[in-house]
């Protein structure tokens, strides 16, 4: 059955059955709203009276939908509920947590008794107790604004949309393709000993595809993924994407990729384009500044920070063409959202982390600002399920547009000798104090007399983060803004993973180290006449 | 069993997959269960930063119709929860199209016992486990070291029936714990870290012990640069290293064409007799003559369940004296190639020389002792390139001997050049990874030639 067929085949049956899909789903969190306040008494009461100083109540619903196709079969198709709530107490200085997927008034109880007895086992050996700020009490309601909400789209239309992709690009001469969409929506409820009670929803969704080229003669292939970042959006941002025309280019770019030649290692001056660059701010600007990593919380983990407390407002970390902001308000942007799970308002604090290249200020979660001097948090706290303890997580972290609104990535291009245009992100690493990193990218375009000539492979950027930052010396205006992001950034112990945006302009750097990925292999390339054939002097290994 | 979440037990998952799998309509299906109880708890700066528990279920339900399928997943084990689940999922797989790969659910097979619960560990109370961090942190504290660390108590269990009358019910006890030390003046940085199934065996002293030493001989660090140079890698770099190889041994990307394989085995087969089967990297020298993997579930140091999705898992040697022995082969890829299905390996086993870590320093002349690596990520899927770094206790060797603390490097290799270049090995141990949860007992290796691509100014 080819897939005009399927389609006709199954719309007419699939409109009324997909409609009720997550009926159950809403009703549960129509019974919450209905009762939430009544049922966060219990726990909060409880912990109260056994003496607990600060506590709070959450209960999240998490339902999401992934797709997964391949070619022209669809390998997966996957919903997934979770509904359970937890109690975090403060108990003479010393936080303990419960988590179940029993919401019962009985369990609430068990719940708010085992928070406050593991609090408690702590006393009397802590060094240091945990203090926390008093928060305003909120009574609120959020709901982010979608167009068209992807749990109720059809099965049949997301999924045809995946193989038309997929079509696309065996179609266009590609040996694989792959494809998927993710789609999640959190509701969040939270009461806190503060006063506040907060119901919040919002969605996010991300499609993206992988195409594959191969060349069995030489036992070589290359991919290119799509570039189609993940949004806090509705199935609008999917439906309005060009994806048919990406997949196309991927097989082109793909092709272009594998005969490439591959890049003479050395200083270069790079312009990288935002489907690159989020990712670069997320690791070099984004983990750096988180204030729990700076203090040692992450040490055993993901690591402490070379960005530490005393650097504040004396940092040079970037040129003076960078301002990097932080924010939980922007549009489509997945840590949006009107409360963090602190239960701190958003609205109103957005700050800058830097500021025309000085370091300006840390991302914080409750109890935190205390260490550097400041009176509250800036709204950083996210748990990542029912059953995760809320820690600080990343908000929306972005590049500032250059002053000149008009300047394009042509323009920054033209300004470079000889050098490489980077598009789409890939490999990345950092080091766990956040000083060196090496990231790769899907496509290099290279550079020459301030236009595009062809493409590299086996290209990778390796530096130092502030050293990085500095050599900075233009950016796009803000006609050449883009969001970026990731959906599942890892932090934590036991890990969670958060939804984080970045939007970011084009941006030059001045002599950045590239490496050759091949030469790294243990593959030699061979320089000819300033550029390379790629040509191989010995083996691997 | 001791203290368990709902759904541990034999019978409870059993009656909650017959509740599920009674509730299906569609021609087949398969539901799987996974139940824990957790206890995470948490330090940082020598003080418990957050201790959490929590009881959690998942239930997996796949319903097929023919050939088309769908899946969904719940932690709500209500009636009404189940039968909205079912006629969800069920109301899905109708709409998808005929997946031409689709198989039916596994026959049952004969399982062995597996060996990964401690009645110990699970008997374990909250209050037990604060019991275990304290004198870690204490130890800590004494030694005027900032630490941080995790232990995690997990009890659970899970459990895959299906339709063709399989069932099976594995139950697993672990105790996870990690910890860094940090000197104070920030420039000295150790890591140590164990997994045991029973509680009993847990050291955490002598793991501390391991983190501050590391920390404080690591202060001050040299600067010695980068290059391709003899490393000493310990058991915690090794794992992570060998389970980016093993993640990798698929056959089908190999088939078609988009394997590291590919042309590792193309310039092997190259050098090799005419009449060698190109087709067939199995039972080809690939790697050094000392490597050799094996997944053992029986292995007591570090055993995994003794099934992957229903087919069994058994002892199966991956690599032997670097001759490619097994490879990942997916149930549809086995019939379509008229060759064998081989489940993922549970856990990976690597037997050693059976030398000191001293031993293995001693045979070095000039390198690098690597104690741990960190934020690895494929750079090229062709030569399964790595990159990567080195952290917390990096050393150089000279003259067979520790010669103080260097800075951290990155590095970029394959682990497949590893298993080329792997010279000697020590004592396995079980310890975390850094990226990956499979259980994996492995020696500290010597490698020569591995690619420490540049300085890293981390401590």
């Amino acid at each position: 059955m080819n897939r005009r067929d399927w389609m006709k085949r199954t719309t007419a049956a699939g409109l009324s059955l997909i409609a009720n899909r997550w009926q159950r789903s809403m009703a549960e969190a129509a019974s919450v709203n209905d009762h939430f306040i009544r049922l966060a008494d219990i726990p909060l009461n409880k912990a109260t009276s056994l003496g607990a100083s600060f506590a709070d109540f959450h209960i999240m619903q998490t339902d999401s939908e992934s797709l997964f196709a391949r070619e022209q079969m669809v390998q997966g198709v996957v919903a997934e509920s979770t509904f359970g709530c937890s109690v975090r107490v403060l108990v003479d200085g010393a936080w303990g947590f419960a988590a179940s997927d029993d919401r019962s008034e009985e369990s609430l109880v068990q719940l708010a008794e085992s928070a406050v007895a593991i609090a408690r086992a702590q006393g009397g050996w802590r060094r240091r107790p945990v203090e926390i700020e008093i928060l305003p009490a909120f009574n609120g309601r959020w709901e982010q604004p979608i167009e068209v909400d992807p749990f109720a789209v059809a099965l049949e239309e997301k999924i045809g949309r995946l193989l038309a992709i997929n079509q696309a690009a065996t179609g266009s001469g590609a040996t694989f393709c792959s494809s998927h969409l993710s789609q999640v929506r959190e509701r969040k409820w939270l009461a806190n000993t503060f006063g506040s009670h907060i119901e919040q929803s919002r969605v996010r969704i991300f499609p993206g595809a992988s195409v594959t080229v191969t060349d069995p003669r030489k036992n070589e292939f290359a991919t290119r993924a799509s570039f189609s970042p993940p949004r806090g959006a509705g199935y609008e941002y999917f439906r309005d994407l060009d994806c048919i025309g990406d997949a196309r280019l991927a097989v082109e770019q793909a092709r272009e990729k594998m005969v490439a030649p591959s890049v003479v290692a050395g200083k270069l001056d790079l312009v990288i384009a935002p489907s690159n660059l989020w990712l670069t701010i997320h690791e070099t600007v984004g983990h750096p500044t988180e204030l729990d990593r700076a203090m040692g919380f992450e040490a055993n983990y993901a690591g402490t920070s070379f960005c530490t407390p005393d650097k504040l407002d004396t940092l040079r970390y970037g040129s003076e063409h960078v301002t990097i902001g932080a924010d939980r308000t922007a549009l489509n942007g997945l840590s949006t959202i009107a409360y963090d799970d602190d239960g701190v308002e958003t609205a109103g604090r957005e700050f800058a982390i830097i500021d025309r290249g000085v370091f300006r200020n840390f991302q914080m979660a409750l109890g935190q600002a205390a260490w550097i001097g400041r009176t509250s948090s800036n709204g950083c706290a996210y748990a990542d399920s029912f059953e995760a303890f809320p820690i600080q997580r990343m908000p929306n972290i972005s590049l500032k547009p250059g002053p000149d609104p008009s300047v394009t990535v042509q323009d920054l291009i033209a300004g470079v000798e000889d050098g490489i245009y980077i598009e789409g992100n890939n490999s990345w690493s950092i080091d766990q104090q956040r000083y060196n990193f090496q990231f790769t990218g899907q496509v290099f375009h290279k550079i020459h007399h301030g236009k595009l000539v062809g493409m590299y492979r086996d290209v990778a950027y390796q530096g130092n983060s502030v050293d990085f930052w500095n050599a900075c010396d233009g950016l796009g205006g803000e006609k050449t803004y883009e969001l970026g992001g990731a959906f599942n950034c890892g932090k934590g112990q036991p890990g969670q993973a958060a939804p984080v945006s970045h939007g970011a302009v084009p941006a030059r750097f001045r002599q950045i180290n590239v490496l050759n990925t091949s030469d790294e292999a243990g593959n030699k390339t061979v320089a000819s006449n300033g550029n390379c054939n790629g040509g191989k002097l010995g083996q691997w290994g | 069993m001791g203290l368990m979440p709902v759904g541990i037990t034999p019978n409870e998952s059993k009656v909650l997959c017959q509740r599920v799998l009674g509730l299906v309509q569609a021609d087949s299906a398969e539901v799987r269960v996974a139940a824990a109880a957790d206890q995470h708890l948490r330090s940082a700066n020598n003080d418990i930063t957050s201790n959490s528990i929590a009881n959690r279920i998942a239930i997996h339900l796949t319903v097929s119709y023919g050939q088309r399928s769908a899946s969904i997943s719940t932690n709500q084990t209500s009636d009404a929860a189940l039968r909205e689940a079912v006629e969800k999922v069920q109301a899905l797989a109708r709409l998808v199209p005929k997946d031409p790969e689709h198989l039916p659910p596994v026959e049952p097979a004969d399982y062995d016992e597996p060996i990964m619960w401690a009645e110990p560990t699970a008997a374990a109370t909250p209050a037990d486990t604060i019991g275990w961090m304290r004198p870690v942190i204490e130890q800590a504290r004494a030694a005027r070291v900032e630490s941080a660390a995790y232990l995690i108590r997990r009890v659970g269990a899970t459990a895959l029936s299906n339709s063709c009358g399989l069932f099976v019910h594995q139950p697993h006890t672990a105790v996870g714990f990690s910890m860094t030390a940090r000197t104070l003046t920030g420039n000295g940085s150790g890591w140590a870290s164990t997994q045991v199934t029973h509680a009993h065996n847990l050291d955490l002293t002598r793991i501390a012990e391991q983190a501050i030493r590391k920390a404080i001989d690591s202060r001050n660090p040299a600067e010695r640069p980068a290059g391709r140079t003899t490393v000493v890698l310990e058991s915690a770099a090794v794992r992570d290293l060998l389970a980016l190889l093993v993640e990798n041994l698929d056959r089908r990307s190999f088939d078609e064409g988009r394997s590291f394989l590919n042309s590792l085995f193309s310039n092997e087969t190259s050098l090799e007799k005419p009449g060698t089967d190109r087709r067939d990297p199995i039972g080809s020298h690939l790697f050094g003559d000392k490597a050799t993997l094996v997944c053992d579930p029986l292995c007591p140091e570090a055993p995994c369940g003794t099934h992957d999705g229903g087919l069994p898992l058994v002892r199966t040697p991956w690599i032997e004296g670097g001759v490619l022995k097994a490879m990942h082969v997916g149930r549809f890829w086995a019939l379509k190639q008229g060759i064998k299905a081989q489940p993922s390996p549970g856990n990976i086993i690597m037997p050693g020389d059976g030398l000191t870590l001293e031993e293995l320093i001693s045979r070095v002349e000039d390198g690098v002792l690597i104690t741990r690596l960190w934020y690895l990520r494929m750079v090229q899927p062709q030569t399964l390139l790595h990159t990567g770094l080195t952290r917390d206790g990096t050393f150089a060797i000279v003259h067979g001997k520790l010669a103080g603390p260097v800075k951290n490097f990155r590095f970029n290799e394959s682990p497949a050049t590893v298993l080329k270049n792997m010279v000697a090995s020590g004592i396995g141990q079980r310890v975390l990874g850094g990226e990956n949860a499979m259980p994996m007992h492995v020696p500290p290796l010597i490698v020569k030639d591995f690619n420490l691509s540049s300085v890293s100014d981390a401590s």
